[in-house]
């Protein structure tokens, strides 16, 4: 038998061995069961369906339905009456504030401050006779601000709201005054429709699950792997492999094998419960997004076995890889985009190869981007894979011997 | 070094191992013979281990040379791991699969084809007395079992030299009695043996030479008989405190130096 063949079927009955001692975990095998579960529960209802669509003519985006805010309509005017009426009218129909009507802005202010509501409408004295006087009259919004996502929803939707109302009462005035010109051209003669890049109804999942999918497998890799050997070491089986006749390569490579079936079956649950649960849709090559996989593994294996060879046991070794998985996590743009980062941060996140899988698994899942696409994300994660196991595999061997 | 002779099993030329300024085994020359039971003593942190997994290649000397099986451990590592069986003093043995789950797996890295293997692991099952547990998970054996299993897994690939680091440390006497005699089978089928204890009457009992290291050095070799004729004592015990001392030894590690630690309390 050649040695690199020698080496492969090491490798393969290493980490036959080490996933038969992963089956027989059985709380192991729960928690790994588990953990994407729950990771995807968490992110998927934290980030709902948000549906897409004109404000003008469908339904109105909302990630946070029917929250609770305070009408106060001061003016007692018709027009106040009329624009009070349609507010509701909308909010509810549109499922987006659930509205109690209040008599004063103090006693909705109380209820703010007691979190009852979350915004406060006030419709002023003055209103009505603004609008008859062909003045532009104001509605006074105020949002809960120690909830400053929540506030900004607040801001948002009533601005779309009182953006309707305003069309509105703007259209029926052209119309009573007998304009020849469409009411609607002359409010807005360009209009924006929303064409989604995917068909069908895009969640915020579909943008999440690759990342998340990239993630569980390179954290597999990164720490698995680190684990594993400082496992062995610590508990002496080490060993028991480095003394027989095999290569320390298909030590490290039998190691990779099994952390790699293991960090696959994670995503593709992850991928199956998003699908399930969440609607998510593969648009791209199953084939391209196991590259995809497989070039995040083999970019990360390198760095686990480097930053795990010099710990001297799984505890240090677990301290050392969580140093790394935390920024890893959120500036690699699996929860928020790279763009949204201070220039610096966007600078260590795109020096993570995870960013790169991600990006790469995100392009092929939602985009169906083939090779040529993402070559170059693939190229990048090569030349990790080349250089971080460059510096591992000798290290590793170095160490072992040490 | 010149070629060993045909009657020794391991023979070291100035091996010395150094962990930055710690001199772990200092030039030390080893010769052991051919089929027999060499006893290496020493006290703790004495360079022991150190020298055992040198000669097994799990570490890389710092200055010196030795061959084992007439293999240079450094430059024909792999012929040297075809040769010795390792039975180091953590159990090397993965508790959460079965007796024979494990002596298959450790067996497959040896190129021994699976019928043999089959053979040869059910034959050595049955000398330890496991084959009725040997579809239990190791993690559920008692301390006794284990270390016969640990003594099985490295006799596999049928190895001409069997490392042994303290074989029958914290085991009962009943247990202690059955590792003992299993070694002397092991000489009697032609293993060579090298035995590392810290119970004297054991090495006595068992060992054809005795060396001792202290300080990384070799302090004496000779036959356990002539060890206590040169050291007029009654025992191996005797001999061994004469010729290392009494005061207490309280290394931390065979391999690390101890740092010390200054701090406030």
């Amino acid at each position: 038998m050649s040695s690199q063949l020698r080496t492969f079927s090491a490798s393969l009955k290493i980490a036959r061995r080490d996933l038969l001692d992963f089956w027989r975990a059985k709380q192991i095998v729960l928690s790994f069961l588990l953990m994407p579960i729950v990771l995807m529960s968490m992110f998927g209802y934290m980030f709902p369906t948000v549906p897409k669509a004109n404000q003008f003519v469908g339904t109105m985006p909302t990630a946070y339905p029917n929250l609770p805010v305070a009408l106060v309509q001061i003016d007692r005017g018709s027009l106040a009456n009329a624009v009070a009426y349609e507010f509701v009218n909308i909010a509810q129909a549109q499922q987006l504030f659930q509205i109690k009507e209040m008599g004063s802005f103090q006693s909705a202010r109380d209820s703010l401050v007691r979190g009852a509501i979350f915004g406060i409408v006030v419709i002023p004295e003055g209103f009505t006779d603004a609008i008859l006087g062909k003045q532009q009259a104001c509605v006074e919004v105020t949002a809960d601000e120690t909830n400053p996502q929540i506030a900004a929803v607040v801001q948002s939707e009533m601005a779309s709201i009182f953006s309707i109302i305003s069309s509105n009462i703007s259209t029926s005035y052209m119309d009573s005054k007998g304009a020849t010109l469409n009411p609607t051209f002359m409010l807005q003669p360009v209009s924006i429709i929303q064409e989604p890049l995917i068909s069908g109804t895009s969640t915020t999942f579909q943008f999440l699950a690759p990342g998340f999918m990239a993630l569980t497998v390179v954290f597999g890799a990164l720490a698995g792997v680190g684990f594993a050997i400082s496992r062995e070491r610590e508990q002496g089986t080490m060993d028991g492999l480095l003394v027989a006749p095999i290569s320390r390569t298909a030590v490290v490579f039998g190691k990779v094998l099994a952390q790699t079936v293991r960090g696959m079956i994670q995503a593709f649950l992850i991928l199956g419960l998003s699908m399930l649960l969440f609607g998510v849709r593969i648009y791209g090559s199953p084939f391209v997004m196991v590259l995809v996989l497989l070039m995040g593994v083999a970019s990360f294996v390198g760095v686990g076995i480097i930053l795990t060879s010099f710990a001297p046991d799984q505890e240090t070794a677990q301290m050392t890889v969580m140093l790394l998985q935390f920024p890893m996590m959120f500036l690699s743009g699996i929860i928020f985009p790279v763009s949204s980062l201070p220039v610096w941060m966007q600078w260590i996140g795109k020096a993570m190869p995870l960013y790169y899988a991600a990006d790469a698994l995100r392009k092929v899942v939602i985009l169906n981007a083939g090779l040529p696409v993402i070559a170059s994300d693939l190229l990048i994660l090569v030349a990790y894979s080349f250089i971080t196991l460059a510096i591992a595999v000798p290290l590793f061997q170095r160490q072992m011997a040490r | 070094m010149s070629p060993s002779p045909d009657t020794l099993a391991i023979e070291t030329d100035d091996l010395t191992k150094r962990f930055n300024n710690f001199t772990a085994v200092d030039q030390i020359d080893l010769n052991v013979q051919k089929g027999e039971i060499y006893g290496f003593l020493g006290p703790n942190g004495a360079g022991k281990s150190t020298t055992i997994r040198m000669l097994s290649t799990l570490l890389t000397p710092s200055s010196g040379s030795a061959r084992v099986s007439g293999y240079d451990i450094v430059h024909q590592a792999g012929q040297v791991r075809k040769k010795i069986g390792l039975v180091s003093e953590k159990l090397i043995m993965y508790p959460r699969l079965t007796a024979f789950e494990n002596l298959m797996f450790f067996g497959s890295l040896y190129d021994i084809d699976r019928d043999s293997l089959l053979d040869k692991t059910n034959k050595l099952l049955d000398m330890v007395q496991l084959t009725s547990y040997k579809d239990r998970v190791v993690g559920g054996y008692s301390s006794g079992m284990r270390q016969r299993l640990n003594v099985i897994r490295a006799l596999l690939h049928d190895p001409e030299i069997i490392f042994l680091d303290e074989p029958t440390t914290a085991l009962d006497p009943q247990s202690t009695r059955f590792v003992r005699d299993l070694v002397k089978e092991l000489k009697a089928m032609g293993h060579t043996i090298v035995l590392t204890t810290h119970i004297m009457e054991e090495a006595d009992e068992l060992s054809d030479t005795i060396s001792i290291i202290d300080h990384g050095k070799i302090i004496s070799t000779d036959t356990p008989g002539n060890l206590k004729k040169k050291c007029d004592a009654d025992n191996l015990l005797d001999v061994f405190l004469t010729l290392t001392g009494r005061e207490l030894r309280d290394s931390a590690s065979d391999k690390v130096p101890m740092r010390r630690v200054v701090g406030r309390m």
